[in-house]
């Protein structure tokens, strides 16, 4: 069988696969605080027996995009966007910490402050519980100023500050929940200042739809680049049978 | 198959959750004491095809790996308890609450039922009720011979009878709050349920503990923003056309490999 077949059917397939990745970020178009995955095609070579003419395309997802996305204002209280670089830190129920930048968060019914995904949203001093609150104020620098029920403006309670790290790039990655962790577990994310958050606003997907759009064309004409490479593959055989058939 | 054409599936679909919460926000635009709901969107799993950092071979490892995300889901829906503004109606049984207090209702099973639509009417014994016709909690009988009815801010209901020069102390209304209001669960004609998430109703004197004074003639309106709506709406529609995109284009892909081998 002509080799050639073989390297376009893995073409074919790993086009399938990076078609995959950017159907999701566009799938993830309205979800706030998603950052958008990357992907991109690396050529391996199949070193064997005779000439190394053969180098097939792998499919690969190198990193997440972590550019910011729009600010949307929804004047809500407990809506923060982060401005710049940074992440949020939330608890996972194993205790574990991982990060994220959707912050429309909400308050359960014992106070704890919960990220929209339910997870607990971490302060300096682990999560964090609101007592009953007439308002509630988080700061340019994510600390958070109640008043407490039943008592005027004067008498405002500061409790803790949002646990906010910003992390060098390629040492958090994407978790297969979506949520982002460190790379490495020796790496430990001290909470930075400077770090800053707007309340009142939520940060949207960071997801570029013309170009996400635009990628899915071009991997479709690839696509059927592919496909025609198969097809000649299959016609070269066809007039190799031709020139030994005896008739 | 095409795991693409999966993936904006879920995308279309979560789309359209969002599209059926703004028609809802839009239809209750002008129904008192509304809140709008606000759809979040949360990605899916992701599925490992290659580990990064997994062996190549035995000296050498992937640089990065294939992480394939599933799509979307919708979360849940956020009830936003912002309020709405006010508008004076100087119809003297309607009532708006200035902070975050909530009416309670009695329904027919015996439950409670929190609402803050505050346009009550009274019934065939004078009893304020709603407009089902539930009775507000704790209830407050006007007599026959009132004249006129005055609720004040604390939630004191008096009126002025007849042939009397002092003005009779009929009740007054109580206000609750929840922990979390996000957390009740609406049960549509404007009134909301105690659930495990919104935490247990705290009762109070309307004008303390923060729950509001309660404002005689006065309605809330919907705390819909209209404008806020049709941009959602737009961003929506393209974010649906995208994902219907993405289909219509995986379809083409596996329809020119089933024609063309």
């Amino acid at each position: 069988m002509d080799r050639l077949l073989y390297v376009a059917m893995t073409g074919a397939a790993h086009i399938d696969r990076a078609q995959t990745v950017h159907a999701n970020n566009l799938a993830n178009v309205a979800t706030s605080g998603f950052r958008a995955d990357l992907a991109q095609a690396r050529a391996v070579q199949v070193n064997g027996d005779g000439l190394n003419t053969r180098v097939f395309a792998l499919a690969e997802r190198p990193a997440s995009d972590l550019r910011q996305g729009a600010l949307m204002e929804t004047g809500r209280d407990l809506d923060v966007a982060i401005r710049g670089e940074g992440f949020f830190a939330v608890q996972l129920p194993d205790g574990s910490e991982a990060y994220t930048r959707a912050g429309e968060l909400v308050v359960d019914a014992v106070g704890t402050l919960r990220n929209g995904a339910g997870y607990e949203v971490l302060g300096d001093g682990g999560p964090i519980n609101l007592p009953p609150y007439a308002s509630v104020t988080i700061g340019g620098d994510g600390s958070i100023t109640i008043q407490p029920e039943g008592q005027g403006a004067e008498a405002l309670v500061q409790l803790d500050r949002l646990r906010l790290v910003r992390p060098e790039p390629g040492d958090v990655a994407k978790g297969v929940d979506g949520l982002f962790r460190t790379v490495d577990d020796s790496i430990v994310l001290p909470s930075s200042p400077d770090v800053g958050v707007v309340a009142g606003f939520v940060e949207s997907s960071n997801v570029n739809a013309i170009y996400e759009m635009t990628a899915i064309l071009e991997l479709s004409r690839q696509f059927e680049l592919e496909v025609r490479l198969m097809k000649s593959a299959e016609q070269n055989d066809e007039a190799a049978e031709k020139l030994v058939s005896v008739n | 198959m095409m795991s693409s054409l999966w993936v904006s599936k879920t995308g279309l679909s979560a789309q359209d959750t969002a599209l059926r919460t703004i028609s809802n926000n839009l239809a209750n635009v002008s129904t008192v004491g509304f809140k709008r709901d606000r759809a979040v969107f949360n990605d899916l799993l992701y599925q490992i095809q290659q580990q990064p950092g997994g062996q190549s071979s035995q000296d050498t490892t992937l640089p990065s790996g294939l992480q394939l995300g599933t799509g979307v889901r919708v979360a849940g829906t956020q009830k936003m308890f912002s309020e709405g503004s006010l508008q004076t109606t100087e119809a003297p049984l309607d009532m708006a609450i200035d902070g975050r207090g909530f009416f309670q209702i009695i329904m027919p099973d015996g439950s409670t039922a929190y609402t803050r639509d505050g346009q009550f009417h009274l019934d065939s014994e004078g009893q304020f009720v709603n407009a089902q016709g539930y009775a507000l909690e704790p209830s407050i009988t006007i007599p026959p011979d009132a004249d006129s009815v005055t609720i004040g801010a604390d939630g004191i209901v008096t009126a002025m009878t007849r042939g009397s020069a002092t003005a009779t102390q009929l009740g007054t209304i109580e206000l609750v709050s929840f922990v979390n209001p996000a957390g009740l669960q609406a049960g549509g004609n404007n009134m909301f349920w105690e659930t495990p998430a919104s935490g247990s109703p705290q009762s109070g004197t309307p004008g303390q503990d923060g729950l509001g004074m309660v404002l005689q003639g006065m309605l809330e309106n919907s705390n819909v923003s209209v404008v806020e709506e049709l941009v959602n709406m737009v961003s929506v529609q393209r974010a649906y056309e995208m994902n219907s995109r993405v289909v219509s284009t995986s379809d083409q892909m596996l329809q020119y490999l089933t024609q063309n081998l």
